[in-house]
């Protein structure tokens, strides 16, 4: 049995019905993580007596008859991005400029994943500040993507998707600015959500777009994404921007699609860059919904082709100024021995930032400085509440839109070093954080030429996440869940 | 450098404030749940919220909210329904986060006033309003002035009231005086990072330093009636900063200014401005230029220096904070903080004026202290049926003596002193009903004060009853003018001011007892039939 390849209604079975017991569960993961990630590089830290203390408490549960009291994730392998605090644990966010943070308190969204019982493994790589979209960025070295070792995972959660993907992990968390769930989830093919913003709070996740930024979990099949959702979801008093959101998301995900109103939309379906491979596979997802007793429904969202612009105005001004903390005076990289301050932060903030980092922080300083401020940011809003408009419009006539997650399948490592060329592989998914949408990645097979995964995805009205969460269960039924990729199957470790 | 005076016959000074009050009645943090305590071991009230850690984030705290909005509706502000946050993004040790969360054009309050009555001396620096009758509104420069019997009203615009996180405290270690200078290290005190602090911003409608020493001290009664600051200028939880510049008499430009700090006195802030205008107006006259830097008032020196010239403004890259939704405000709840708003010092002031009959000078020299002003009160409710009677006579103990005491007893508070309200009325009963004159009633203050007794015991014990038997009076009088020929001859001539060396000498025969006012009386008849 490989315990982290088993999904959460397996694993709580075995637990249930005394086959193993949690503390088994989480020594088999660890060794799992130990021997799968060398092939993969998924993790940054793995934390086992923290697992076994997880998992120790569940068992007891489990002693005293009362399993149901530990939560939906009760005895689940779990790990988390890298920029989700947890304490004691290493929280880098794969720079060297955090390469020795430990963090003194524990994210919400971690908190919660543990109240439920999930068991942690540890701390998964990443773009760097998750500025990026292949993992490529991180300090600490690159993720493999399990389906090809010699391809990205995607990111900035490649750490997360990879995880799961090479059934190092049941879920994890990742984090989603631009589609930093979605198009790793995407190019992995595993089940990747982003909720819609305010859904999870994000006290503790190390900021990068204030405005953009969403936890979401990364799973092999819909349910025990629905699930982890379940754990997160809801207002958190130390977040003011999270909402009371008390959803079953798991409550509709038999309910089928017949009726409902699918929507697509012209403007990615046309667009350039899109590879005949996931065009085929996201017209073929679309004819089988239809076959199922969905609707199929044109709708336009006129502005959406200005949503990287405005994408890349607002989020580098936000990251500019959640960046400014990492100082090296209290904390973190810090090159001493200048004889002023303005040296020292000059020379701790170039050699502990990477160049993705560097290049946002001052794209971000320009940005917002007198004169510029006016003629970027304003607009970038403007344009952001007409995209918000776009889509309300759309969900007048559709319950989900369904497009591709990313353009194409997972890249060679290497193949794109042109950061705007880098900045078109999120085309699918950035309007979504800035209109604030639910989003997921539905992993829907393979894609012809390449044999990677692709992924749909799947769009909701704001607070709607149910709806995608539905419509990708329908989708489960056609393709099946997402498998562990096949180097990584049956114990395998990536020969 | 000429007088101020002077200076201002030929030039308009243009004052505008800047006042920030750190909210120090609220038991937690701005934008955390840390509790607000000066004086706590450094760095022991801090959170990853306030330390500005990985993954933080800030949530306002309502009871700041409704702080501001109370200072709003009582400086006669617009309260705004919809307001946002701003971060104000500059790094230095101090700030956490490095950025300040502040907020932007849109403040919780807006557009407000203070009428300042500027009387005495002061007045006369406005020599804009000559030629103004009383109640007469001027124009031109003193457009927002209305004279008065003995000065004026000045009508002084509040740009707005906002809200802000105070930063951290720097100490700097191993150089002179804990200056920044050859420190060979600076350590940081995160307890006050956070604190919640408002910042009001007034219109450059100030003209004089008295003015601008005026409009503090209202402020900081206002705040203190209102409840939301301790308003301690030494503690600094009230800092201000003011900005001056010079123009020509008649002149619409403004000049150039410069920004004055480290005002922490009601004396500091006039001095310091007094001492810039002069400053000011002395480097224009040689021709010279005011360049736009901030400069600090040394007290003891009596100057203000340099202490950072702005070559450019400084670009803090504000924008709205994303981590804050816009605060929204609902009527009910606007009102409902209105409810909540005490009497303030300009109603206080009326109320006095009418029910006790003092003057409204008196009565704001009254309010000026809150351990006087409810000191009067008290005293009033201990006269009783007197109380107007006696009103007063009271406020001059108060605005006299015991200010005096407290002034010459630096930190000792009045309700620690041995003058009780009782014992207040009973000395001003004594002098009123003539048991004693009023320079015994200096002798008997200064007894209670210094032996802890009673005003009525202190009469007893040294025998100082007023003497007020005509006969005895009539004696030493008698005595005194035949002693004294040359002066009666003066007296005769049509010199009346020698009288007051006549009463000075009986007043001496008679150990300073005699009935002040009976004197006078005999004397006059005496000397007239002498």
């Amino acid at each position: 049995m490989e315990f982290a390849s088993m999904s959460v209604a397996e694993i709580q079975a075995g637990l249930a019905a005394k086959e193993f017991s949690a503390v088994e569960v989480a020594q088999q993961s660890v060794e799992r993580v130990q021997a799968a990630d060398a092939a993969v590089h998924a993790f940054l830290e793995v934390t086992p007596e923290l697992a076994l203390e997880a998992a120790r408490k569940v068992d007891a549960a489990i002693a005293a008859g009362d399993l149901a009291s530990c939560g939906a994730l009760a005895g689940v392998p779990v790990a988390f991005k890298d920029n989700m605090n947890l304490t004691g644990t290493h929280t880098t966010c794969a720079s060297h400029m955090l390469e020795s943070y430990v963090s003194p308190y524990t994210a919400t969204c971690v908190d919660r994943v543990l109240q439920a019982g999930g068991i942690p493994l540890g701390k998964l790589n990443m773009d760097e500040f998750a500025f990026g979209s292949t993992t490529e960025s991180s300090a600490f070295g690159r993720t493999c993507n399990p389906w090809n070792l010699g391809c990205v995972p995607g990111g900035s959660s490649g750490g997360s998707a990879a995880a799961v993907a090479a059934g190092m992990a049941t879920v994890t968390l990742g984090s989603d600015t631009g589609g930093s769930i979605r198009q790793p989830g995407s190019f992995c093919g595993v089940v990747a959500v982003k909720p819609t913003y305010g859904v999870v709070s994000r006290y503790g996740v190390v900021a990068f777009g204030s405005s953009l930024d969403q936890v979401g979990p990364f799973a092999r099949n819909v349910r025990d994404a629905a699930l982890t959702m379940n754990a997160l979801a809801g207002r958190d008093p130390l977040d003011c921007t999270s909402q009371n959101v008390t959803t079953d998301f798991t409550a509709n995900l038999e309910q089928g699609v017949a009726g409902m109103r699918i929507g697509v939309v012209p403007e990615f379906m046309n667009a350039e860059g899109l590879s005949a491979e996931v065009k085929d596979k996201i017209n073929e997802a679309l004819a089988k919904l239809e076959g199922m007793g969905a609707e199929l429904v044109e709708v336009e969202l006129p502005h959406v082709h200005s949503a990287i612009s405005a994408y890349y105005v607002i989020a580098p001004c936000e990251a500019f100024s959640n960046l400014a903390r990492f100082d090296s005076v209290r904390y973190g990289h810090c090159e001493a021995g200048h004889k002023d301050l303005g040296s020292q932060y000059e020379h701790s903030r170039s050699g502990g930032f990477g160049e993705e980092a560097r290049r946002r922080i001052m794209l971000g300083s320009y940005l917002l400085s007198a004169g510029v401020y006016e003629k970027y940011y304003y607009p970038a809003q403007q344009v952001r509440t007409l995209i918000t408009q776009d889509y309300q419009r759309a969900y007048e006539k559709v319950d989900c839109i369904l497009a591709p997650a990313a353009p194409r399948t997972a890249f060679k490592f290497g193949e794109i070093s042109e950061p705007a060329e880098m900045y078109l592989s999120d085309m699918y998914t950035i309007s979504i954080n800035i209109a604030g949408n639910g989003g997921m990645s539905m992993p829907i097979g393979l894609g012809a030429d390449t044999g990677m995964p692709v992924g749909a995805q799947l769009i909701t009205p704001a607070f709607k996440d149910e709806n995608m969460l539905r419509v990708a269960a329908a989708l489960e039924q056609v393709y099946g869940t997402a498998p562990v990729a096949p180097a990584f199957a049956n114990g395998k470790v990536g020969e | 450098m000429k007088k101020l005076e002077e200076v201002l016959q030929d030039w308009e000074a243009v004052i505008g404030l800047e006042i920030h009050a750190e909210l120090t009645t609220l038991e937690t943090k701005m934008f955390c749940g840390c509790k607000l305590e000066f004086g706590a071991d450094p760095n022991t009230h801090t959170c990853p919220v306030c330390l500005g850690l990985p993954g933080a984030l800030p949530v306002p705290n309502k009871a700041a909210i409704e702080s501001i909005v109370l200072a709003g509706l009582a400086t006669n502000c617009d309260i705004e329904k919809r307001s946002m946050f701003y971060r104000k993004n500059y790094m230095y040790p101090d700030m956490a986060k490095n950025f300040q969360t502040t907020q932007g054009p849109v403040a919780f309050c807006m557009r407000g006033h203070l009428d300042l009555h500027v009387d005495g001396k002061a007045a006369g620096e406005r020599i804009d309003l000559e030629g103004l009758e009383p109640g007469e509104q001027g124009s031109g420069t003193a457009a927002n002035v209305t004279k008065t019997e003995d000065g004026y009203i000045a009508h002084v615009g509040i740009t707005r009231i906002h809200m802000e996180e105070d930063a951290g405290k720097m100490v700097h270690v191993g150089g002179g005086e804990g200056r920044i200078a050859g420190a060979t290290h600076s350590l940081v005190d995160y307890n006050r990072a956070g604190t919640p602090l408002i910042e009001l911003v007034t219109e450059p409608e100030l003209r004089t330093p008295e003015e601008a020493r005026l409009f503090m001290q209202k402020l900081r009664q206002i705040y203190l009636a209102i409840g939301i600051s301790d308003c301690s200028m030494e503690e600094g939880s009230l800092r201000c900063d003011g900005n001056v510049s010079l123009r020509r008499r008649g002149e619409t430009k403004f000049g150039t200014k410069t920004e004055l700090k480290n005002m922490n006195s009601f004396k500091n802030l006039h001095d310091g401005l007094a001492y810039e205008i002069c400053r000011q107006a002395e480097v224009l006259e040689e021709g010279g230029i005011i360049y736009q830097e901030t400069r600090h008032w040394d007290p003891s020196a009596k100057r203000t220096i340099v202490m950072r010239v702005k070559e450019t403004a400084d670009d803090y890259r504000l924008f709205p904070e994303p981590d804050l939704a816009p605060y929204d405000l609902t009527d009910e709840w606007i009102d409902s903080v209105r409810a909540k708003l005490p009497e303030l010092p300009d109603q206080k002031v009326e109320r006095f004026c009418e029910s006790f009959g003092l003057s409204a000078y008196d009565a704001r020299q009254l309010i000026n202290d809150p351990q006087i002003t409810a000191f009067f009160e008290e005293c009033m409710g201990v006269a009783g049926a007197d109380a107007a009677k006696l009103a007063k006579p009271v406020a001059n103990l108060l605005i006299n003596d015991v200010t005096a005491y407290l002034n010459a007893n630096f930190g000792v508070a009045l309700e620690d002193t041995p003058l009780s309200a009782g014992r207040a009325v009973e000395l001003v009963k004594l002098i009123a009903e003539e048991t004693i004159s009023s320079k015994q009633g200096k002798e008997v203050f200064a007894a209670v004060m210094d032996e802890d007794k009673d005003p009525v015991a202190v009469v007893d014990e040294r025998g100082m009853k007023q003497v007020s038997d005509t006969g005895a009076i009539e004696a030493v009088v008698d005595e005194v003018i035949a002693a004294n020929p040359d002066e009666v001859a003066r007296y005769k001539d049509g010199n009346t001011k020698v009288i007051g060396f006549f009463v000075g000498q009986c007043m001496k025969k008679m150990r300073g007892q005699g009935n002040p006012k009976l004197i006078n009386q005999v004397l006059a008849q005496k000397l007239d039939q002498a």
